[in-house]
């Protein structure tokens, strides 16, 4: 049963984020949207059966492609959060077009800081050429303030230095650190266009480094191969949103100005 | 005398674009439009991709559970090479929970278009990883001289 509404504050009349059950306060506020790999959605997937989070809260909002998604017979909005005492996980099972990204991040964003979230944690990917002859793959982080980047470089996480970072986990970033709410960025080496659970692997061992947030990931990799074939049809979509939003533009080199 | 005003070739060309992108988009739902598996002929069409360098086309497929020693790749045409790779096991739709739907997959099938002309015939292939990529060496129909 929805006991509360929260009203995105940026757009938006627009969106809608309804709560099925007690919020907690205080907790650790993580993303998983489809991009490159689809390293988010798969960690986020992963990080829900393994810690055994419920539905708390789900996005309603005409900026939403009109479209349910049937689980067990029953409709769920396509944007949810789950969790539980100490995690709340925004995870979306479409791609996110360009255009309405930002109402719909910002209204996930002042959602969570409005139950005083102590950090936000996008988990996403970066992608490398000949990705399949990658014998280790890194991840990198990039952060919302000096203090936040130092953490993340004190428990021995690579920082992304200079470059351009596009879609919803540069939302996240930028919007928090405009408001002040601590937040980070973890990117997993990747396919560009191929769904990659090792990259969602390694992505959530940094995870676990960071906020102690730990699960097994073995039957992720064990999964492999069953995650890649059932991902295609949403991997297929995303490809489509992020050339609309030109992804490509991570590659470029960008003018040091200020 | 025509009240008809006169459109300058900024507002010609900003149409033709919009148009452009239209069809562009219009054309991106038709391909996206249909299925990405085919349930009379059991076969799934694998992801793929195409980056074109200087020299060569590289074209990648994404094919989970493939058995290597069932991969074929060939050239139906000057352009276009067709693949098909057996997968390991059968894949059913319930398999993902879906039960509106009744089939089986073992086979991964796509064809695919080359945007640049190149030699077919001097075509490599490897799979690491899952990861079928086939590189082709790009054809130099012409070169115009630097005066």
């Amino acid at each position: 049963m929805v006991s509360r509404v929260f009203w995105g504050m940026n757009l938006s009349d627009e969106v809608k984020i309804l709560e099925k059950k007690e919020v907690p306060l205080g907790a650790i506020m993580l993303y998983g949207f489809p991009d490159v790999g689809l390293v988010g959605v798969i960690a986020a997937s992963h990080l829900i059966s393994e810690l055994d989070l419920r539905e708390i809260a789900y996005m309603d909002s005409r900026l939403l492609p009109p479209m349910i998604v049937l689980h067990e017979g029953l409709p769920h909005s396509p944007i949810r959060i789950f969790g539980n005492h100490d995690i709340l996980l925004a995870v979306s099972e479409t791609a996110i077009s360009a255009d309405t990204i930002y109402p719909i991040m910002n209204a996930l964003i002042d959602w969570g800081k409005g139950k005083n979230v102590r950090m936000m944690v996008s988990l996403s990917g970066i992608p490398i050429q000949d990705r399949q002859d990658a014998q280790e793959l890194k991840v990198f982080a990039a952060a919302s303030s000096p203090e936040m980047l130092k953490m993340v470089q004190d428990k021995g996480v690579e920082i992304l230095n200079e470059g351009y970072m596009v879609g919803p986990q540069a939302i996240v970033l930028q919007s928090c650190a405009r408001i002040g709410l601590p937040a980070i960025t973890l990117l997993g080496q990747c396919f560009l266009n191929y769904p990659d659970p090792e990259a969602a692997a390694k992505v959530l061992k940094e995870l676990a480094n960071i906020t102690g947030v730990k699960v097994d990931v073995s039957k992720l990799l064990e999964k492999g191969d069953e995650i890649r074939l059932r991902a295609r049809d949403i991997m297929k979509r995303t490809q489509q949103e992020m050339s609309k939003m030109k992804k490509t533009r991570e590659y470029d080199i960008p003018v040091y100005v200020s | 005398m025509s009240s008809r005003k006169k459109r300058s070739i900024f507002d010609i060309m900003g149409e033709y674009f919009e148009n452009l992108e239209e069809m562009a988009e219009q054309l991106e739902e038709t391909l996206m439009g249909r299925p990405s598996w085919n349930q009379k002929a059991c076969t799934m069409e694998p992801l793929h991709d195409i980056m074109v360098t200087p020299t060569e086309a590289i074209v990648t497929f994404d094919l989970p559970y493939t058995q290597e020693n069932t991969i074929q790749v060939k050239p139906i045409d000057k352009n276009t090479i067709e693949i098909s790779a057996k997968m390991r096991r059968r894949i059913r739709f319930d398999d993902f929970g879906i039960t509106h739907y009744k089939g089986e997959f073992q086979t991964f099938h796509c064809h695919t278009r080359i945007p640049v002309p190149v030699y077919m015939d001097k075509m490599e292939i490897r799979f690491k990883k899952g990861i079928l990529e086939v590189r082709l060496p790009r054809k130099r129909e012409y070169i115009i001289p630097i005066e």
